[in-house]
């Protein structure tokens, strides 16, 4: 699946009259917690909240990739900020594609810099294709990037 | 990174690229300007006043350039001076990098021109600034879990916005103790003693709302603050200067809530936030208490709920009928196919049911209650089922509750009368917080009771002689329902002094600790049984083992009559080994709410022990504070 995926996407990309730059070289850590942000800072370590007794956020949810191998848009060039925001968010924005609205679709929405105009039909377009942009449960965020990509330019 | 020439001058004086600025002239003239004395230096620097002189919040030593800096305003702002005129060379690591907010201040009050600065390269401090790039504040206030000891009062943070659109993609300002034990008691004590050093991290926002949303499902308000974006830039600059500085993070004061103060001020420093709890009698700082102070600071411009996944669950199965609900339950639990509803439902529900059972695999799945292959398996034939059948016109929206910092205060006392056993008493009570099974429940979460410090005095005039009746350090009591949907563990703990009928007929005290766990259950919207097996330690001299432990059951139910009035009628029998004896008790606690101030409480009780009853009655007036 993901390979048929990536020979399409190479497919499109070569008969593609747009140039679209490749995506830039990602962080070896892939895309998981804190790997972009403040990498380097002190105090950025694993923090119990204050009042919990949970680790932050590097939960990974069934269809999110977690850390690794995320694998890289090659179709789009995703900011590292897409990339991480989609990873982190898969399962809540497939249940957003799927309802066809909600919070973080919208995110997602302009971090793919759709057009404020566009956004029903970007959100209508992604809902009517769900079976694209999640083509199995084994889906990376990379693909699903890209699937978008695909059926929304 | 530009390469400089420089010659260190005695006076300690750097030149960037045009002339060298005298240090001592820059000495000189904060002390002419009386600069140490300015507000928004002891606010960046975290003092106040103590005994003659100053203090620091401050623990870590990193964060002065004097050796007395921690006590010495002066001193330390010298230091400074001394500091931001060191060669560039030091990249981020220079004093204009690493203390932004300090050195924007020094060089507007010294009227410096930045030009004539050293002008090192703060590539993370400016990456770190883009990023964020602050717009707007917004106070964030993830409330307690409903049956989650840990996050009992809350839990407060900063969203800082950014020109982002969508919220989900600004940044969190978070204030937390570092810590890696596991274990509930090491942390609790450790905490309360301030053995932990609190750090600020600042992280996407979604982070953050996952962690409360799904994680912990806890309902998160937002308090949107009128802070100008320069304002807020100067916010999240005074947050850089504090990223890796440690704290020692003290549960009740120096914790989350009141750390974010000191931000706040720093935004703004003629507010004034952090003093009115060093001048207060109690020492603690309670996140929801925060809010109204930053509420009453006129701060807040817009409040916001975001409902957790449970709640969100919770909500949705309410719109449904019983058998859409088990179907929904079915496809979520039992794996039933989403795909053959249409002979039974409309299109709506159709829609509720499939979303309804994506949360509920989505909460099942964030409490490790599904495998992760199932998980998948059933998750996106869910989604992909929905996706067919088009989208709702309006989002379901969850009600908003009350508003937390519209409950009622934290703190209680009481005054009142009644008869024990034939005999009169006058009664005090009094309460350093939170909130009682019996407390309006507005702003607080149903079925959680969290009392800490907590004492009851009588006086009986006959005998002219006053008594302490019971001292809690800690009672906690937490409701949670069962349904389809969650079937939670309720549960409780006491521990202190108390007072109860001994052999001889007289009420003694003695020391326990109480503890249980059981099982509640909704029996309609305002009435809420349940059961428990409790565990009872007693500790006193009059035993002859010195000790007595028991067990035995509770069964209670708690009704809301009106919205003004709650009823607790609640009974139990515990079983003693050591020292053999029964105690069976019953208990009707009735309170009546005047206003947001405070109401009335009716309470009748019977108890028998070693074969001697006793019963009272008391009335009493509450008032919150």
């Amino acid at each position: 699946m993901r390979k048929l995926g990536v020979a399409l996407c190479a497919a499109v990309l070569m008969t593609s009259v747009s140039t679209l730059a490749l995506a830039a070289p990602y962080g070896t850590a892939g895309c998981g917690l804190g790997s972009v942000l403040f990498k380097d800072e002190p105090g950025g370590v694993q923090i119990f909240a204050a009042t919990t007794n949970a680790t932050f956020g590097n939960q990974t949810f069934g269809i999110t990739t977690g850390t690794l191998n995320c694998g890289d848009p090659i179709w789009v060039t995703g900011s590292a900020e897409t990339k991480q925001f989609v990873a982190h968010n898969m399962d809540a924005l497939a249940a957003d594609i799927a309802a066809g609205q909600g919070e973080t679709l919208d995110a997602f929405a302009e971090l793919m810099e759709v057009p404020v105009d566009q956004r029903a039909a970007f959100a209508e377009t992604l809902q009517k294709n769900f079976d694209q942009v999640f083509t199995s449960d084994q889906v990376v965020m990379a693909e699903v990037i890209d699937n978008t990509a695909l059926l929304t330019r | 990174m530009s390469v400089s020439l420089l010659v260190l001058l005695p006076s300690g004086s750097a030149a960037g690229t045009g002339p060298s600025i005298d240090a001592t002239s820059l000495k000189r003239m904060v002390q002419e300007r009386a600069l140490a004395e300015e507000r928004l230096w002891h606010v960046l620097m975290h003092y106040r006043a103590k005994g003659s002189g100053y203090e620091s919040l401050v623990d870590d030593p990193d964060y002065f350039f004097a050796p007395r800096g921690k006590i010495d305003p002066a001193a330390e702002l010298a230091a400074s001076v001394e500091a931001m005129l060191a060669p560039p060379d030091q990249g981020d690591e220079h004093f204009i990098c690493r203390y932004p907010a300090r050195s924007e201040w020094l060089v507007e009050s010294l009227d410096v021109d930045p030009q004539i600065l050293s002008r090192p390269d703060c590539v993370k401090r400016d990456e770190a600034l883009a990023k964020v790039d602050p717009q707007s504040a917004v106070l964030v206030f993830p409330a307690a879990h409903n049956n989650g000891p840990a996050s009992m009062f809350g839990h407060t943070l900063l969203r800082i916005g950014s020109s982002y659109q969508s919220e989900l993609l600004s940044h969190a300002i978070n204030y937390a103790a570092f810590s890696t034990d596991t274990n509930g008691l090491i942390y609790a004590f450790k905490g309360l003693f301030g053995l932990y050093d609190g750090y600020f991290t600042v992280l996407p926002y979604y982070e953050k709302l996952n962690e409360y949303s799904s994680l912990e499902h806890r309902d998160v308000w937002e308090y949107r603050l009128n802070l100008e974006p320069e304002e807020v830039r100067r916010l999240v600059l005074h947050s850089w200067e504090m990223q890796g500085i440690a704290s020692d993070y003290f549960f009740f004061d120096e914790n989350c809530s009141f750390l974010l103060l000191y931000l706040l001020e720093a935004a703004r420093p003629e507010l004034n936030l952090t003093q009115p709890y060093y001048d207060r009698f109690s020492f603690w700082v309670i996140p929801s208490d925060t809010i109204v102070s930053v509420k009453e600071a006129g701060l807040v411009e817009e409040v916001k709920y975001r409902p957790s996944l449970a709640t969100r669950i919770e909500h949705k199965a309410s719109l449904l009928d019983e058998s859409a609900r088990r179907k929904s339950h079915a496809i979520a639990v039992a794996g039933a196919s989403p795909r053959e509803l249409a002979e039974n439902y409309s299109l709506q529900e159709q829609r509720q049911i499939l979303d309804l059972s994506a949360e509920y695999l989505r909460y099942r799945f964030s409490r490790k209650e599904i495998e992760e292959d199932r998980y998948k398996k059933r998750y996106l034939p869910v989604l992909a089922a929905r996706s067919a059948l088009g989208t709702e016109d309006e989002m379901v929206e969850v009600p908003r509750p009350v508003p937390p910092e519209l409950g009622h205060a934290p703190g209680r006392w009481a005054l009142g009368a009644g008869a024990r056993d034939s005999r009169y008493f006058l009664e005090f009570n009094w309460r350093a917080a939170y909130h009682d099974l019996l407390d309006p429940d507005e702003g607080f979460t149903q079925g959680a009771q969290i009392n800490f410090i907590s004492l009851k005095a009588r006086y009986f005039p006959e005998r002219n002689n006053l008594r302490l009746e019971n001292l809690h350090l800690v009672d906690i009591f937490s409701l949670a329902p069962r349904d389809l949907f969650f079937s939670p563990i309720s549960w409780k703990v006491r521990g202190g002094l108390e007072r109860k009928p001994f052999t001889d007929g007289e009420d003694l005290l003695y020391v326990g600790i109480n503890t249980g766990g059981g099982m509640a259950w909704n029996l309609g919207p305002d009435a809420l049984l349940y059961l428990m097996a409790d565990a009872d330690l007693n500790l006193s001299d009059r035993f002859r083992d010195k000790v007595s432990l028991g067990a035995g059951p509770t069964l209670g139910c708690l009704l809301q009559l009106t919205s003004d009035w709650k009823a607790h009628l609640h009974g139990g029998a515990l079983f003693y080994g050591f020292e053999e004896h029964e105690h069976y008790r019953a208990v009707l606690e009735q309170n009546y709410r005047l206003s947001r101030e405070g109401g009335v409480t009716l309470k009748a009780g019977w108890e028998r022990a070693f074969d001697q009853s006793k019963a009272e009655i008391m009335l009493s007036l509450n008032r919150y504070f």
